[in-house]
């Protein structure tokens, strides 16, 4: 595992500002002050995080309608984030796409999706681009246990197989796909085993476990960069929150939810590095306070940025607006 | 005593070496498959009771789905966490309600954690795992025939199980862990994604078998001097810098040349002191605890392993005593 200090550090701050982000918006969602829907990424920290640590800028992501932890770690700026959350003209897409709709293809973010199952044939196309160039970019097409189930996701794993693409497919397996428990819906009862039938190695991980996102990422990215193929890692996790806020979460249960807190990705993390003794409490404090102003910042500059002039309607919605 | 207790992993076969070495995926379809064929085998025996142990991914149940069986199936009562201490509560029950037999689907690590909770139950362990030296790679039918046999006392099972091996894992005075097979000191400092497949980031290694025939850390030992289930002995490897080299199958199509310091046999009872580091143990294939450069850990070897039925031996001897045989006059 190539897990230096200066990583762990990274990796810590970048998880705790996906949390203190996810906590701020839904704050911010209850006093009715963004518009829209919100899904909440916090209690998946560890997926995007362990995962994103092993591409650059010119790598590629697809994300999902739950994207805001996938956006930071793929080093989207929170302040246009939080920005475009609330709608306004500074946000990273000028406020037009709101939570479900964040992209920066700068940074290798090629949008979170509204559409459930929608970021694999969008993978499948940046793997094309590099393979086609020759590059030795990677893309990771995250999705849901529900997009799981939907023929895109299926259409995708098939042809980035067919095509050798540097692709690797991370399904987040909180457990629902809004409300339906996963064992409902799956009839193979298990994601991984799907790379089976697309003749890609599929692997099973503890959602919860950076450390063990981490050393899997790392073989499978690596293995995408080597031309040799895609890859198929099933995390198994939860989320705190509701599919979307509003969502009271009657299908999940109280002993669950205590269950699923008990295996904090982040306080997890944080106990075995400074066990280890390769984190200290004070870096750790140091860090809390540094995001806590990092995501204060972002409310503040996402609450004084204007909102989009009404001319702002007819740009860039097509390339050429007649 | 003629009921039967089921263990079938969800999560085996699924690891990081599908990416590492070339590991096939043990689909959990599969495994319901077999599941499938050990049931009817059961009941064709006359087997009335079967318990299992729930799982997330419904093994059982699937494998249950649209067959018309005599037995009766029961799901354990239990709380469930999804990684191996599920393994362990169901097999500790099984042992408190003295079942006949235990048949286990899954690997190495499978069986360490019902060895965790029951040691006095025979075993039926069927492989479906990465790198498996304990479990054996026996057909379902067959597996639930001769689970059933010895349910329901057909064959004297006693004469046909042999006690496997135990290695014991103490950290400061304290046993942490247990194996049946191997316990490997490895340099990463993190449990991580649990597999060993890099002898470059392997110290020291503890085995209860070593065999040739295996992949793995076993054939490791088994390429030095090789050890079976039933030899009284053990062995100690300590690996690097030495000039005895052996060209190892680690994974599966994954063939490593390791340099091998030092190796000597243990005897039953005989422990071995682990050089100190901050380190990760495994056990049976997995790292399984971080520990610090300041504990110290201590293996020994013991015989206090669970029976395991030597299901080819057990079915010549039904066939001898022509069990399952009836004349028509």
């Amino acid at each position: 595992m190539s897990l230096t200090k200066e990583k762990m550090l990274e990796a810590y701050a970048t998880m705790k500002k996906i949390r203190l982000f996810e906590e701020k918006v839904a704050g911010l969602f209850a006093e009715g002050k963004l518009p829209g829907f919100v899904h909440l990424y916090a209690g998946e920290e560890a997926i995007a995080t362990g995962v994103c640590a092993h591409l650059s800028e010119r790598d590629y992501i697809t994300s999902t309608h739950r994207g805001h932890g996938h956006c930071i770690a793929k080093g989207v700026d929170i302040n246009s984030m939080m920005a475009e959350v609330y709608g306004k003209a500074t946000g990273a897409c000028k406020g037009k796409g709101g939570s479900m709709h964040i992209a920066d293809v700068d940074k290798g973010m090629l949008g979170a999706n509204g559409i459930v199952g929608a970021g694999g044939p969008l993978a499948c196309g940046s793997g094309l681009m590099a393979k086609t160039l020759g590059t030795d970019q990677v893309t990771v097409c995250f999705f849901g246990d529900g997009a799981a189930e939907q023929g895109t996701m299926h259409e995708a794993m098939n042809l980035a197989c067919c095509w050798i693409l540097p692709v690797v497919f991370v399904c987040e397996n909180n457990g629902y796909a809004e409300s339906t428990p996963w064992g409902y819906h799956c009839a193979a009862k298990n994601i991984a085993d799907r790379g089976v039938a697309y003749d890609m190695p599929g692997v099973t991980v503890d959602g919860t476990d950076f450390f063990a996102i981490y050393e899997t990422a790392e073989e499978a990215i690596g293995r995408a960069r080597r031309g040799e193929g895609p890859s198929l890692i099933e995390c198994r996790g939860f989320r705190y929150y509701g599919h979307f806020e509003g969502d009271a979460m009657l299908y999940v249960t109280e002993e669950e939810k205590k269950r699923n807190r008990a295996r904090d990705p982040i306080e997890n993390f944080k106990k075995r590095a400074t066990e280890r003794g390769l984190l200290s409490e004070e870096q750790i404090a140091e860090l809390d306070s540094k995001v806590a102003a990092i995501i204060e910042e972002a409310f503040k500059f996402a609450e004084k940025s204007a909102w989009p002039e009404n001319k702002e309607v007819l740009t860039d919605v097509y390339v050429n607006y007649p | 005593m003629s009921t039967i207790g089921i263990i079938a992993n969800p999560a085996s076969g699924k690891d990081i070496r599908r990416l590492v070495t070339h590991a096939s995926v043990f689909d959990n379809l599969e495994k319901s498959h077999i599941l499938r064929r050990v049931f009817l085998a059961i009941d064709a025996l006359g087997v009335p009771q079967v318990l299992y142990m729930p799982d997330y991914d419904g093994l059982v149940e699937k494998a249950l789905k649209g067959l018309k069986l005599s037995l009766k199936a029961d799901q354990l009562h239990m709380d469930m966490w999804a990684d191996e201490r599920d393994t362990t509560e169901a097999a500790r029950q099984f042992c408190e309600m003295d079942v006949g037999c235990i048949i286990t689907l899954g690997g190495d690590g499978t069986n360490r954690a019902v060895a965790k909770a029951c040691s006095e139950i025979p075993i039926v362990a069927i492989s479906t795992g990465t790198n498996n030296v304990f479990p054996s790679m026996i057909e379902g039918t067959v597996a639930g025939m001769a689970a059933g046999m010895a349910a329901r006392e057909m064959v004297d099972v006693d004469r046909f199980t042999y006690v496997a091996k135990r290695l014991e894992v103490y950290v400061d005075d304290q046993m942490a862990e247990i194996a049946l097979i191997d316990v490997v000191v490895c340099t990463e400092l993190f449990v991580g994604s649990r597999a060993l497949w890099d002898p470059h980031r392997i110290r020291e290694i503890v085995l209860a078998r070593a065999e040739p025939d295996c992949i793995g850390m076993s054939c490791i030992g088994g390429l030095l001097h090789p050890l079976g289930p039933r030899d009284p002995q053990g062995m100690y490897v300590r690996l690097g810098g030495g000039n005895t080299t052996v060209l190892a199958p680690v994974g599966p199509g994954l063939i490593s040349k390791v340099d091998t310091r030092e190796y000597r046999l243990l005897s039953l009872g005989e422990e071995v002191v682990l050089e100190p580091a901050a380190c990760t143990i495994a056990v049976d294939g997995e790292r399984q605890l971080e520990v610090f450069a300041h504990q110290k850990i201590r293996v020994r070897l013991t015989n206090r392993g669970p029976r395991v039925v030597d299901v080819r031996r057990y079915l010549y001897e039904a066939s001898r005593r022509g069990v399952l045989r009836t004349v028509v006059k």
